[in-house]
């Protein structure tokens, strides 16, 4: 088990490695002159510390821009190893504070959606296996299909539509109402928390569909394996039948991928973020992709593809860690 | 020679063998073949297909989504781009109405020349003699002088004449003399003052200065050649500059002088230009009416009547003198009246009238009617009487065609109808007339209507048309994306699959590293790169295509790969081994088509999710750009707040669109794989 994680990891990294190379070889070839532009952009802009010389010199030092791309890149590895991540050029403030401030946001827009997303989908999901082919089985079908084919942008402006352009609930984005400053702490926290319901709700709508339906072929599985028929013939009640020895059983699989889908409640939301204006790490990273602010985008997609080989090291994991049947090797 | 069809005559014997044997028996027997109905593979996945209603009602989706895209342009009426045009009703700035404070020039007698600056200089000057309550104002000048003079009230006449210097009167600076250092001399240029050299001799240094002498101040200032000085004292009297004209001229203009009015003398006139404590006098020959000058417009009682500024010219000298006037054969008679001046023509109508409201079209056209002139100057007088900056009224104005058009009658009158008019005061004594007019604009944000079903967006083009387009790029970009992917996917996954060992594991890697490349956000950055340079609409449509290609194969070659090992083990592979067919055949002839319904499932339903990320990459506005419909761009031109609130026809169909397009892929998708392989059908 260890010796196989050990493996895995050593495996991600050099995964890591080469996904960061060629992101680094696309921000390399950003188009002709952008490093001296941004210097001399970033030099002119009304309380700059640094001149556009130093600026360059920076901007190259910091990212190898005038070496060669494999040099160029082993240069930029090399200072973001050692924890030296650059300033950020959109908000000219530390790429690690930039996170710092913006994550916790999306983490808990992500946190609060997961948790929607497990309580609906997947009792809806084992309903829709018990009756199979019954109204209601048809009814979860469509409804998870319609969810996993609905475009964020779309849902999210359907939503906004709905509950605040006609109804007036919601704010149509932001994160505080306008009287944000005169509130007390508790009523800041409500506030905050009423901009985040209708965020929540999108990303909630558009991940039920596919767990939904991941709940409801696994059920079914299960419900059609051996030892189900073997409880039922025993004459166990169909209610212990489901919810002991199938739901048990159903929750394997599907505690790994949620498992492995963890790591990712970090990574943002970047459309839905941005469209309701929520200043999460998706958003920002958003803003620093239409500016071209490299230093936060080479971290952000580190960040995202860290994340990513973490969720799918802990989601093999927990398999084996779930079901004793496996065997890792 | 009869023709011979073998098929049709093997089918009618088949017929009449079938129809003996039924006649003899009257029943099958078990194992009889026409009892049992054998299907092709083909024809069996079709019919567990069509048995999922689920997918038929994809496929029927997807059907009329094609039809609609790639056939609906050829019928529909409207193109992308085409920019749509109406006449609609603007409330627009109608007219003008001020009470004229400038004064506008006519011609009078045009060989006579008048100078630039007095011309400019009337309004000022007519003003200065308004506060002095002058009647006459003479502009002295050597060579030729002006006269001003109010003839009647608010009517002015500009008059030159030709004058001459004649004296100066009162204190003037005279040049008594050049005073040398070098020679200590002083060289007189009027009668000898005796004394004044000495004086100057012990008192001139410096720059410049004054000393007396024998009563007198005198000043001097350094002069043109070196060491020289100009000494000058002031005089007081009259200096002449010419001839002395006839004894009692000095009593003459003494009393003149002390009234401050221009004199007769000896039959000549004389004028004063006074300047501080000096006065010139001039002696002036007969005025010449060269302009008038009024603040008077023109209203004709008939409108639509242009009248050359001559005619304005005569009527209002004939107003002065009172007399008639003649302009194009016509002879025309004026009627001075309060504040204003009517025009009668041969027959005693009142032809036109001079009066100092103008009321006018807001593009300064005199267009507008005299009744609807009354009208309006009547109000604001209403409006002055009751304090008030802004009123309404109702007057009758041209009506307007459907076009914008001016409706006439059969004698081509304007038809007339009732207007409600706003009047807003904007400056002191100016008014501005609001109303609705029909003007000719870019038709945007039309709801739906008839002619536009789906309504226009900002630019003015048709949503549905758009649509159309939208759809066609749409789903082109969708298949397009997924053929790339499953090319890549197939080499790629039959390669690793069939060679194994370090070729599947160096493929296998690389699927793994393009796993975990987050592709959105690599295509934002793409869109915004492209963005950067300014790269056109088609190549990157390309471009956009290319990476989402490049990204999505991974998914495709690890199902391929895992297939081709599981089937690299049967039977019919190592027959193909020992058979000797070539590796490339073994792989994409025999390997490959067994993989070919997972392929076929898997591409469907990946259609959907690129279609979406088409959309939503359009929609941020960093995939394919604005004059080019997709459905994310049609989305994306109403994603501003208020349009979103206030053009949901826009974007709700479109939306919807997009989602039933994937939904269609999707069902489809799931019924193609319970279709192929109905053991795994959950």
């Amino acid at each position: 088990m260890l010796k196989y994680t050990i493996k895995r990891i050593l495996y991600s990294v050099i995964i890591l490695f080469f996904v960061m190379f060629i992101i680094y070889v696309l921000m390399y070839n950003m188009p002709m002159g952008y490093i001296e532009t941004k210097a001399r952009e970033l030099a002119s802009r009304p309380g700059a510390t640094k001149s556009y010389a130093e600026w360059l010199a920076d901007l190259n030092a910091q990212y190898g821009m005038n070496q060669g791309v494999v040099k160029g890149y082993l240069t930029w590895l090399k200072s973001a190893l050692t924890g030296n991540w650059g300033d950020n050029w959109a908000w000219t403030i530390p790429v690690t504070q930039e996170f710092h401030n913006t994550v916790w946001y999306s983490f808990i827009l992500g946190l609060v959606s997961f948790i929607l997303e497990i309580i609906i989908a997947i009792p809806l999901g084992i309903t829709a296996a018990k009756k199979q082919y019954s109204f209601t089985d048809y009814f979860t079908t469509v409804v998870s299909m319609i969810c996993i084919s609905m475009p964020t942008f779309f849902l999210a402006t359907l939503l906004k539509y709905i509950f605040s352009v006609k109804l007036g609930w919601f704010d149509l984005s932001g994160m505080q109402g306008r009287d944000y400053m005169n509130l007390s702490e508790f009523g800041k926290f409500l506030d905050v928390a009423k901009h985040f319901v209708l965020p929540a709700v999108t990303l909630t709508i558009i991940s039920i569909g596919s767990l939904m339906r991941y709940t409801r072929t696994n059920m079914l599985e299960v419900l059609n394996a051996d030892y189900i028929r073997t409880a039922r013939a025993k004459g166990v009640p169909e209610k212990r039948v489901i919810n002991y020895h199938a739901f048990r059983n159903t929750l394997i699989p599907l505690v790994t991928t949620l498992g492995g889908s963890l790591p990712h409640l970090f990574a943002g939301a970047l459309i839905t973020e941005t469209l309701f204006s929520i200043r999460g790490i998706g958003f920002a990273s958003y803003n620093s992709m239409i500016q071209g602010d490299i230093p936060f985008i080479m971290f952000y997609l580190a960040f995202i593809s860290i994340l990513t080989l973490l969720g799918n090291l802990i989601s093999d994991l927990l398999y084996a860690v779930v079901d004793p049947r496996v065997r890792l090797s | 020679m009869a023709s011979y069809d073998l098929n049709e005559v093997l089918k009618k014997r088949a017929a009449q063998k079938e129809g003996m044997a039924a006649q003899t028996d009257g029943s099958l027997a078990l194992d009889d073949v026409s009892r049992v109905k054998v299907l092709s593979p083909g024809r069996q996945v079709f019919k567990r297909f069509i048995r999922n209603r689920l997918a038929v009602c994809g496929s029927v989706i997807l059907i009329i989504m094609f039809v609609f895209s790639f056939l609906g342009p050829f019928f529909y009426p409207y193109g992308q781009k085409q920019i749509f045009y109406k006449h609609d009703k603007q409330n627009v700035n109608y007219a003008l109405a001020k009470e004229n404070t400038a004064y506008n020039g006519y011609e009078i007698d045009a060989s006579l020349p008048v100078e630039r600056n007095i011309i400019n200089a009337m309004n000022s000057n007519i003003k200065k003699m308004i506060e002095a309550g002058q009647d006459e104002l003479t502009l002295p000048g050597e060579g030729v002088s002006y006269l001003i003079r109010k003839e009647i009230p608010s009517v002015y006449t500009l008059s030159t004449m030709e004058s001459s210097l004649v004296c100066s009167a009162g204190n003037s600076v005279v040049k008594v003399g050049t005073y040398s250092m070098v020679g200590k001399k002083l060289e007189f240029s009027v009668d000898e003052i005796p004394g004044l050299a000495d004086a100057a001799a012990k008192e001139v240094k410096g720059v410049s200065g004054s000393f007396t002498a024998d009563g007198v101040e005198y000043q001097f200032t350094r002069g043109e050649k070196p060491k020289t000085y100009d000494i000058s004292c002031e005089m007081n009297g009259i200096v002449y500059t010419g001839e002395k004209p006839g004894d009692g001229f000095e009593k003459a203009l003494d009393t003149a002088l002390s009234s401050g009015s221009s004199f007769a003398f000896e039959g000549k006139q004389y004028i004063l230009d006074i300047k501080g404590s000096r006065t010139d006098v001039y002696e002036a020959g007969e005025p010449a009416a060269a302009r008038v000058f009024t603040k008077y417009t023109l209203d004709t009682y008939e409108s639509g009547v242009s009248l050359p500024d001559d005619f304005r010219a005569l009527a209002l000298m004939a107003a002065v003198s009172g007399d008639s006037f003649t302009c194009d054969g016509i002879t025309y008679k004026t009627v001075p009246e309060n504040e204003a001046i009517i025009i009668l023509d041969e027959d005693g109508n009142e032809f036109a009238e001079f009066n100092s409201f103008s009321v006018r079209r807001y593009s300064g056209e005199d267009t507008m009617s005299y009744a609807l002139k009354k009208a309006i100057s009547a109000k604001v007088e209403e409006m002055l009487l009751a304090d008030v900056k802004t009123d309404v009224m109702t007057a009758e104005i041209p009506l307007q065609e459907e076009d914008g058009s001016y409706m006439t009658d059969e004698n081509g009158e304007f038809v007339l109808s009732e207007t409600e008019m706003k009047i807003t005061q904007r400056l002191a004594g100016e008014y501005v007339i609001n109303c609705d007019q029909i003007n000719f604009i870019i038709d945007i944000f039309a709801s739906p209507s008839g002619t536009h079903v789906l309504g226009t967006d900002g630019d003015g083009f048709d949503v549905l048309a758009r649509i159309m387009y939208g759809g066609r790029i749409s789903l082109m970009v969708g298949f397009i994306v997924v053929l790339i992917e499953t090319v890549l996917g197939v080499i790629m996954g039959g390669i690793a699959g069939y060679f194994g060992g370090w070729v599947d594991n160096l493929i296998m890697r690389l699927v793994d590293i393009f796993y975990c490349l987050p592709s959105l956000p690599i295509m934002i950055i793409l869109g915004a790169m492209m963005d950067a340079i300014r790269l056109d609409t088609y190549i990157r449509l390309m471009v956009m295509m290319a990476a989402l290609g490049l990204m999505g194969w991974a998914g495709v070659a690890r199902m391929v790969r895992g297939q081709i090992l599981s089937l690299r083990e049967q039977e019919f592979m190592v027959a193909t081994e020992a058979t000797g067919i070539r590796i490339k055949a073994r792989i994409f002839r025999h390997l490959v088509p067994n993989v070919m319904p997972q392929l076929i499932v898997i591409a469907t339903m990946s259609l959907g999710g690129v279609i979406i990320t088409e959309s939503t990459l359009s929609y941020l506005g960093l995939g394919v750009k604005h004059p080019l419909a997709t459905w994310g761009t049609i989305i994306n031109s109403v994603s501003s707040a208020s349009a979103m609130a206030h053009y949901a026809f826009i974007w709700i169909p479109v939306g919807l669109l997009i989602c039933l397009t994937v939904i269609a892929f999707n069902f489809v998708g799931d019924g193609l794989r319970d279709a192929y392989d109905p053991k795994a059908k959950r």
